[in-house]
């Protein structure tokens, strides 16, 4: 996944999450990537577009 | 390893409630936060009760007032406005605006101050489920530290991993939760001072635009979608929404605030052995207006109470058990009720809530308050009699 800088470490995206994959630091997202099964519901839910799906 | 009674995870104010009355029952509390400075950044748009602080027992401060609410303006897609202020209403006082950063710390301190002890800057990276509670592994720049609970109170917001790592559901499934966005800005015009204000429709679908105001020429503007419904992500929306607002014509924004909103209800479990959970991170939102400051409170002062009295008897789901019979008593009155009517709105087109808003012109009321707008909703829409006929 990546992150845009824009980020703001809100969270949105790891309480949506379906597996829980996602840790929010204070500063920094931390993605189980090998877990993920591309459902894309983080990416739809971020309210800033601060994340992109890598090719 | 470091020992304790009860530890709070999140220290919003839902974490800082349990933390500050388990501490008053008499046990021994760590409250941890993973930010560096507790109450920021805000992901609300920080409306409360006058109602519900009394109900707390928290004295309002000038410290952390900025807006005493004069009143309640809701508009719909045409244009037309309900208005709830003194001309309408015969008791205007409803509640304040408040300024999270300091009210969140002022919180925290109650917490301190009735014995906790505040670990900020500290992250919990795991936990583990032992005999006799949790093992709890935290990191707080760079240095790893393991600690050991007998009860341990999840109040982690939104996206809280604690609840789940320990096996309950979390609060919203994806499509329960809202995605958030506001502007604090200066240079907001009122046609109306000190009036909240909600903009209802498809400007933001699945939610509502709202302008709080915070003193002066100062508001939060934002709005909470759900994206299932939505064409555009919620910043879009906003974006939008401000480029054409006339009194946000010359308004500046100072900050950007984004989250996450759960306005699925509370969550079927909140508790287990040795684990409690409470605020946002249990679903403790009111679904209809958003709004999660006092029944997260309440939620946390229940679970602190019970806490401290498990520590002194029993720490195990039989016992803690209570908690969520509490917390269902003085929560579900408020959350089942509205997570109806939130449900009815999302059915309505823009034209359905035009002609709501029409109905509603020359109503007076007795008071301002979400069940006294929805009262009256019902009166004059004979669809939200039929959907919501029980509520009253």
């Amino acid at each position: 996944m990546i992150v845009k800088d824009w980020c703001s470490f809100c969270g949105e995206c790891a309480g949506v999450c379906p597996r829980n994959l996602i840790q929010v630091r204070e500063y920094s997202l931390v993605f189980n990537e090998d877990d993920c099964k591309d459902c894309d519901t983080c990416i739809k839910a971020c309210p800033i577009n601060a994340l992109e799906k890598e090719d | 390893m470091i020992e304790t009674d009860v530890i709070v995870v999140g220290s919003g104010p839902a974490g800082s409630s349990a933390a500050k009355h388990a501490a008053l029952g008499g046990a021994k509390v760590i409250l941890m936060d993973k930010k560096s400075e507790i109450g920021a950044p805000k992901r609300c748009a920080e409306g409360v009760s006058i109602q519900g602080l009394e109900k707390l027992g928290i004295e309002p401060s000038p410290r952390w007032v900025t807006q005493e609410i004069q009143g309640v303006r809701i508009q719909t897609p045409d244009g037309t406005d309900v208005w709830l202020t003194k001309d309408e209403v015969k008791l205007p006082e409803a509640g304040y605006i408040l300024e999270r950063k300091v009210f969140d710390k002022h919180m925290a301190m109650d917490a301190a101050r009735a014995g906790a002890e505040i670990r900020i800057k500290t992250l919990v990276t795991g936990i583990e489920k032992i005999d006799d509670g949790y093992m709890v592994f935290t990191e707080s720049m760079g240095k790893e530290e393991v600690f050991k609970c007998k009860i341990l109170i999840a109040a982690d917001g939104p996206e809280g991993h604690i609840a789940r790592w320990a096996g309950l559901r979390p609060a919203a499934k994806p499509k329960e939760m809202e995605s958030g966005v506001q502007y604090e800005m200066c240079n907001v015009e009122f046609e109306r001072p000190g009036v909240i204000e909600f903009y209802l429709g498809s400007c933001a679908p699945g939610g509502y635009v709202w302008i709080f105001p915070k003193g002066d020429d100062i508001a939060n503007v934002g709005l909470a979608i759900l994206p299932h419904k939505a064409e555009k992500t919620a910043i879009e929306y906003l974006d939008d929404f401000v480029a054409t607002c006339p009194y946000l014509k010359n308004a500046q924004a100072v900050e950007l605030n984004v989250g996450g909103d759960p306005v699925g209800g509370m969550t079927k479990k909140l508790y287990d052995d040795n684990i409690l959970v409470c605020g946002d991170a249990a679903g403790q939102v009111n679904p209809l207006t958003g709004g999660g400051i006092i029944s997260g409170m309440t939620g946390g002062m229940c679970a602190g109470q019970v806490a401290a009295q498990a520590i002194k008897e029993d720490c195990s789901k039989k016992f803690l058990k209570q908690y969520d019979e509490m917390a269902h008593e003085e929560l579900d009155h408020e959350i089942k009720r509205y997570k109806k009517v939130q449900e009815y709105l999302l059915t309505l087109s823009d034209e359905e809530l035009d002609s709501i808003a029409h109905a509603f012109q020359g109503e007076s009321f007795d008071k301002i308050s979400t069940t006294e707008i929805v009262k009256k909703l019902i009166k004059v829409s004979p669809k939200a009699l039929l959907k919501l006929g029980k509520f009253v």
